[in-house]
């Protein structure tokens, strides 16, 4: 692999990324290439002992995704993490990949539920106006009680969510691939 | 079995290592690559994604230096928190060494 491959490699694989973000990355990678050549190294070794330009690329891609997540709580954030992971889960498709997927279906089962609770008390509620009769009352009360649950099991949901990305990205960083040497010294 | 030990271990003492080479003095990537590549046998690549990581959570700053030969070079110098991690963590080490070395059978 020469200079060029592994950096468009490495570029193409941080996509997502702030721009300014990739540059700064692709430009340590790049002065390292510049370094080894005018120590006489051939572009091939030097990118034989950085390693695989996709992985450094997935595991760069997700530190950053996780970070963004840590600095700033909000539902772009958790997106972006749990982008971050997806990427590293297709490396890791035994135990990374299936939590997961398991954390995914859980949040959108519950999230609809969520939904659909909170849209048949709206419904009640508004199909009791106007508040004239006792029976409207009750609907009316029953469709508070419903919505109001439906935020609250939707406020559970989102703790659930961040507890399980919190013990995730723990795993996740535990198991970074970076370290792991392509060549043997 | 043995392979994936090695690479934890490595993993969890390459931070230790760099605040260590930058408490000596400050430092480039490639000089810390090169240098953490010949005595612990990591990927070179390892160590720019570890740096962006230490920068981030304020071990380390950075400054670049122009050099006469070759691309202008970002150096990389422990913060004082970075001095009082270094230290905080070489005492964790120490401690962790003695006590499996102690369980080894290996009297100090």
């Amino acid at each position: 692999m020469t200079r060029a491959d592994f950096l468009s490699v490495l570029r193409a694989g941080l996509k997502g990324l702030p721009a300014a973000e990739v540059d700064d990355i692709v430009a340590d990678y790049a002065t390292h290439f510049d370094e080894g050549l005018a120590l006489g190294r051939r572009e091939e070794d030097v990118a034989a002992a950085l390693g695989d330009a996709r992985q450094l690329a997935r595991e760069l891609r997700a530190e950053a995704g996780l970070r963004r997540w840590e600095t700033q709580r909000s539902a772009a954030t958790v997106g972006a993490a749990l982008l971050a992971l997806g990427g590293l889960a297709t490396v890791d498709v035994f135990i990374l990949l299936p939590l997961l997927l398991v954390l995914a279906l859980a949040a959108l089962v519950t999230g609809l539920v969520v939904i659909a609770l909170t849209v048949v008390g709206l419904g009640m509620l508004a199909g009791a106006l106007p508040f004239g009769h006792a029976t409207h009352w009750a609907a009316a009360l029953a469709g508070f009680g419903l919505a109001a649950g439906g935020v609250g099991v939707g406020a559970l949901v989102l703790l659930a969510v961040n507890g399980a990305l919190t013990l995730l990205s723990r795993y996740a960083r535990l198991h970074y691939r970076l370290i792991k040497p392509t060549t043997s010294p | 079995m043995t392979e994936s030990i090695q690479i934890q271990l490595k993993k969890g003492a390459l931070e230790l290592c760099v605040l260590a080479l930058l408490s000596r003095r400050e430092s480039y990537g490639y000089e810390i690559a090169s240098t953490l590549a010949v005595a612990m046998g990591t990927g070179e690549g390892t160590i720019y994604p570890l740096m962006r990581r230490m920068q981030n959570d304020g071990l380390v700053d950075t400054h670049l230096v122009e050099s006469a030969s070759g691309p202008s070079r970002k150096y990389y110098r422990l913060t004082s928190a970075g001095r009082s991690a270094f230290e905080a963590q070489k005492r964790e080490w120490r401690h962790f060494v003695s006590a499996v070395s102690e369980l080894l059978g290996e009297s100090r």
